[in-house]
């Protein structure tokens, strides 16, 4: 690196000794400090792609292991409690640690180079919020090791199945480790959404103004709202939860006055904004992609994004489509079905858009197109499924059924998955400098495609015939055989499919043999592609000034006038911060205080009293404190760069 | 390397279509558990509906679909040089926005109409007096004044249907008049579960602490035809639709017609249901059968279900002061099967007062077979009536009620063939037949509790299974 770098000395002579009491570690950290005390958005970012990847693949295993038990009827791959578990662990794990950090990664990496900042409002916030994911996933598989195994209880975790008096294994610890792990995944996606909240709202450069955001941007605006009025409620549901299992609180428990009623209100008044939460990131990166490959901007801007908000804001009045079988009355579901079907209209217009958007376009077919081509249809079945389930009588029979199955699964693997893909294989190039090799990725898409539909289409059809979910098998005599034999067939297409996808992610940065991607090797529209691939640790040299929506477009294509302009490099050049390892800190004190909280029951053999030993968790709870305190005082620190104007 | 590709693909989409159609040649719709055979009002309208929002969804599907491969087609950039070129910038265009939102709020209005009048079908039975609505939904007046009334009460893994108009409890096979229609009011005294009665009713989840409802009427003339195998539909006799259950002849037409392995086509009055909310480890064994009946039938069902269940009906210990009129059953103390052990006997001839219960003679004769008695007794010294009952205590006890076990079709919750073989195999070793299982897993039973030690005792399992099938 070309770059000249100075010790950051401020005036005020407090700071110098704060600074040089608890250092942080600074320009030259190299190894594995580098990356645990990083908090750089970009490597976060790759944080948390990898370890969502590799939560996809556990859950992609635990799929397989459900798809290998349903082959045949009464098969016994899987006794019925372990199949309960699979399910429960792989929904779980599928919406909280694969889907939702995707989309954080890309939030991450993607969104303050969109918005043209050096990093997001509160770096070590961000780095917190990664750590306390990783610890969240780390708790719920922990579970597999402990008293009962993992939770038996669906990723819905319905009272009163979840109580204690329900519980068939004694002494069940797989629920405790659901509700912490859960309680501080949310913890995680609140912080983050905080974060990007306000770099959206404040980071964005000159002349970004809201309507000349990138859509993905407005996505992740809309989306980390959708996160912090989504999650108090199944943050509430958990902690009753936890109050009803630990100290016998009757929140939930019907024989002493509670309501199961509650638990499935709090949850899908989380629960359905959720799908969007997964759905609309995804929704944004396509919207990304599909002008690009079409080479016209996106067709009603404007709409799109209207309609994004439309779907999170109705989200939020849809959650009793869930419950039309719980017996509501007449009235209660007739209002949730209208409005419900009210929803399709907004995700119908962001159809019409991205259609609208190739109208007379120049299409060409690469692996990110037919990832977000593919992302559109299976997103239009998914989507008509949703349709019939918003009629009751419909959802009479489907509920619960394989028919859901189909339903949620074309939302959210051609849905969700399909348009993450569709981001991996449209940014790796940003994030690694390489192009990824188009006919391994088409190949991927091909398996996936043809994967995917083989496993869940013939759901559809099992549902109607009368396959209930969620059963760890089936008798003989219903005719289910044949169709979940293809289904299992199409599961494991779709599992290699994925995993040479995988693969290809993770080595895109070591393998050699790729081509170097240059600035904009898609001929991309938005302001990240004006900078150099991979993206250098300061993003920006100078602030870019913003004259146009599809700015790096209007650079290349546009009048003169909508060219971006650059603001003057500050005399003292480029600050970047130092590492911290306070975000750290603090995330293993919330790891153990939940640790803590887990094991602190246990059975005095002489009296058969409950003990509470609060020790490790109060322990934990003030190693986070000191985290949090030492993160405030530990000073700003840092270093500056003086890039030159070329490199950026 | 991408020529290789291409054919691949290529070979996949002309080899797909046909593998489909291969497949779907050979399956069928109408299951046991199919939702797209409906054979009772409300099922019916629920399919209706949803034959409704398919054909929808498949003109959606077309029509945008048709849209974006033409789309993709014709904007295609034919060569590198095409795939540079810079198309004009239009940037959306409010008319067809507008027309399109107003397209799609159309076609949901055609959806939401049929909705809104399936949710009050759904929940309210129609209104006897209002001949529109009868005619409209060609039901007689008496199916709906005269309907029946069945409470269910979901467990852990398994059905009570009670009927408090005729004060009878039975377990996991629900009887009734195809004539009438059924209301259902549901309960359940553990965890959630839902009752799913796909070709009759769909489904509706039992609430703790709550009482939810669902009715449906079957529709006899669906269930007395039938597809033949030229795809003919042919008439069925009631007999043939609706073999009798109290004598046991639905269980013997079921026994000879179908094999359990591979049915689809059921008797016409035998429907299959299904929990269909996730209950715990045993929750895909939670199943359950319904019986059609014709009225005569379900009567003499009734009949027979209460006076099993009347305890002032049951055989008592013979008194001199009596008259016996021929055919009456006597308990009598019966040493051979153990102390203060008494035995049934059935009068052969009429018994005057006070004639001398004279066994050897040609008065009395053994009600039942050496091994019932041997069972009989056994399924209280074995602890079975701590949950099991046979009378019509039934509610509230930890198990399936099994009065009259000798006429059910199913087994452990309708999950197997109620005929001697399954049920020696049942009593061995229940966990192995259905794992994790209450009666063998459930609280109080553990290694040295009585059932689990009859997995070598042949003996003792067939005086259960003389007994329990002799329940009739």
């Amino acid at each position: 690196m070309a770059t000249e770098s100075i010790k950051y000395v401020t005036p005020d002579s407090d700071t110098k000794i704060e600074t040089k009491a608890f250092p942080r570690p600074g320009q030259h950290t190299k190894g594995i400090v580098n990356w645990l005390t990083t908090i750089d958005h970009k490597k976060i970012g790759i944080m948390y792609g990898v370890a969502a990847l590799f939560f996809l693949i556990i859950g992609g295993i635990e799929a397989l292991l459900i798809r290998s038990q349903l082959w045949d009827h009464n098969m016994d791959v899987l006794t019925n409690r372990q199949y309960n578990q699979m399910f429960t662990m792989h929904g779980t794990t599928m919406v909280f640690l694969v889907i939702m950090p995707l989309s954080a990664a890309f939030f991450n990496f993607i969104m303050p180079l969109q918005i043209g900042a050096r990093d997001v409002a509160f770096p070590r916030m961000n780095t917190l919020s990664l750590w306390c994911f990783i610890a969240g996933g780390i708790t719920l598989n922990l579970s597999w090791f402990f008293t009962g195994g993992s939770p038996a209880i669906g990723w819905f975790g319905y009272a009163p199945l979840t109580d204690t008096r329900f519980a068939e294994v004694l002494g069940d610890m797989g629920p405790d480790f659901w509700i912490f792990s859960l309680q501080i995944l949310g913890l995680a996606s609140l912080l983050a959404s905080f974060n990007f909240i306000t770099t959206i709202i404040n980071m964005r450069a000159p002349g970004m103004t809201m309507m000349r955001l990138p859509v993905f941007t407005w996505m992740t605006l809309i989306v980390s709202f959708l996160i912090i009025l989504a999650f108090p409620a199944i943050t509430i549901a958990l902690v009753e939860l936890m109050f009803d299992r630990t100290y016998g609180t009757n929140f939930y428990d019907f024989l002493e006055g509670g309501k199961p009623h509650l638990w499935q209100h709090l949850f899908w008044i989380f629960g359905h904004p959720e799908v969007y939460i997964l759905i609309l990131p995804a929704m944004g990166i396509v919207s990304e992609i599909i002008p690009v490959f079409s080479r016209k901007p996106l067709f009603g801007y404007g709409l799109i994004i209207f309609s994004g908000a439309i779907i999170g804001f109705m989200g939020f009045a849809v959650w009793s489509h869930h419950m039309f079988t719980t017996g509501m009355g007449i009235v209660a579901t007739s209002a949730f079905s209208i409005l419900t079907m009210l929803i399709a209209i907004p995700t119908g217009i962001k159809i019409f858009n991205w259609i609208g958007t190739m109208w007379g376009g120049r299409i060409r077919f690469e692996t990110p197109m037919l990832f977000a081509l593919g992302f559109i249809t299976m997103f239009m079945v998914g989507g008509f499924t949703g349709i019939m389930h918003s009629s009751v009588p419909i959802d009479a029979q489907h509920q619960d059924s394989y028919f859901v199955v189909a339903h949620f699964h074309y939302v959210l693997i051609g849905g969700a998955l399909f348009g993450l893909f569709a981001g991996f294989y449209f940014w790796l190039p940003k994030l690694s400098g390489k192009m990824l090799n188009e006919k391994l990725g088409k190949f991927v898409f091909t398996l996936m495609f043809i994967g995917f539909n083989l496993t869940f289409f013939p759901m559809h059809y099992l549902g109607m015939i009368g396959q209930p979910r969620r059963t760890h098998s089936y008798n003989e005599g219903h005719g289910f055989e044949t169709w979940n034999q293809i289904a299992t067939i199409g599961a494991f297409i779709l599992g290699v499919g994925i995993a040479i996808g995988v693969y290809q992610f993770v080595t895109a940065a070591f393998n050699k043999k790729l081509k170097p991607a240059g600035k904009n090797p898609w001929d991309a529209r938005t302001l990240e592609w004006t900078l150099s691939s991979p993206v250098k640790e300061y993003n920006f040299a100078r602030t870019p000034i913003i004259k146009s929506r599809d700015q790096a477009w209007e650079n290349n294509y546009g009048p003169k006038e909508n060219h971006s302009d650059k603001e003057p490099l500050d005399d003292h050049g480029v600050h970047m911060p130092d590492r911290s390892w306070y975000p750290l800190v603090t995330a293993l004190g919330i790891f153990g205080l939940v640790l803590g909280m887990l094991f602190h029951q246990s059975v005095d053999l002489n009296t058969g009293e409950i003990i509470r030993d609060y020790t490790y968790a109060i322990a934990g709870g003030v190693v986070a404190i000191i985290g949090i305190i030492m993160w405030s005082i530990e000073g700003p620190a840092g270093y500056h760069l003086f890039p030159k104007e070329s490199e950026e | 390397m991408k020529k290789l590709l291409t054919k691949i693909f290529s070979l996949s989409v002309k080899i797909l279509p046909v593998l489909l159609i291969a497949v779907s040649g050979c399956s069928r719709i109408d299951h046991k558990q199919s939702a797209l055979d409906p054979k009772g009002l409300v099922s019916q309208n629920q399919y209706d509906i949803f034959m409704l929002s398919v054909w929808i969804t498949i003109f959606l599907f077309c029509a945008v679909g048709g849209c974006l491969l033409y789309v993709l087609w014709k904007y295609r950039a034919k060569s590198p040089e095409e795939a540079m070129e810079v198309p004009a910038q239009s940037h959306g265009n409010s008319k067809v926005e507008i027309s399109l939102i107003l397209a799609s709020t159309v076609i949901l209005v055609i959806l939401a109409i049929p909705t809104l009048q399936g949710v009050v079908l759904m929940n309210r039975l129609p209104d006897p007096n209002d001949s529109q609505a009868l005619e409209k939904y060609d039901l007689n007046k008496s199916a709906i004044e005269d309907a029946i009334t069945v409470n269910v009460t979901g467990k852990r893994f398994f059905w009570v249907f009670e009927y408090p108009q005729f004060g009878i409890v039975t377990a996991n096979e629900l009887v009734f008049p195809a004539s009438k229609a059924v209301r259902v009011n549901l309960r359940t005294e553990d965890v959630i579960h839902s009752f799913w009665l796909p070709k009759l009713a769909g489904k509706m989840d039992l609430m703790p602490g709550q009482e939810n409802f669902l009715w449906f009427v079957a529709d006899q003339n669906k269930i007395l035809t039938k597809k033949d195998s030229e795809g003919k539909t042919i008439k069925v006799s009631l007999n043939e639709a609706m073999p009798s259950v109290y004598d046991g002849q639905m269980r013997e037409r079921i026994f000879a017609k179908q094999k359990f392995t591979d049915e689809f086509e059921a008797v016409g009055g035998l429907f299959y249901g299904q929990c269909a909310e996730y209950c715990g480890n045993s929750h895909a064994y939670m199943s359950f059968r319904a019986l059609a009946q014709s009225d005569d039938d379900f009567d003499s069902w009734v009949k027979s279900f209460q006076n099993a269940q009347n305890p002032n009906k049951q055989p008592s210990e013979y008194n001199p002061e009596k008259e016996y009129s021929k055919g009456s059953v006597v308990s009598f103390p019966d040493n051979s099967l153990g102390e203060s052990n008494s035995r049934e006997y059935r009068a052969a001839v009429k018994i005057n007062k006070g004639q001398a219960p004279n066994l050897t003679k040609k008065g009395w004769e053994k009600a039942h077979s050496d091994d019932y008695e041997m069972g009989k007794q056994l399924f209280a010294s074995l602890q079975c009536v701590q949950c099991h009952a046979i009378n019509r205590t039934g509610l509230g006890s930890k198990g399936p009620n099994l009065t009259l076990f000798g006429i059910r079709t199913s087994l452990a919750a309708g999950w197997m063939r109620n005929d001697e073989e399954n049920l020696s195999q049942w009593l061995k070793n229940s966990n192995e037949v259905k794992f994790g299982n209450l009666m063998w897993n459930g609280e109080g039973v553990d290694d040295d509790h009585p059932l689990r030690n009859l997995e070598d005792d042949d003996v003792k399992v067939n005086q259960l299974v003389a007994y329990l099938l002799g329940l009739k």
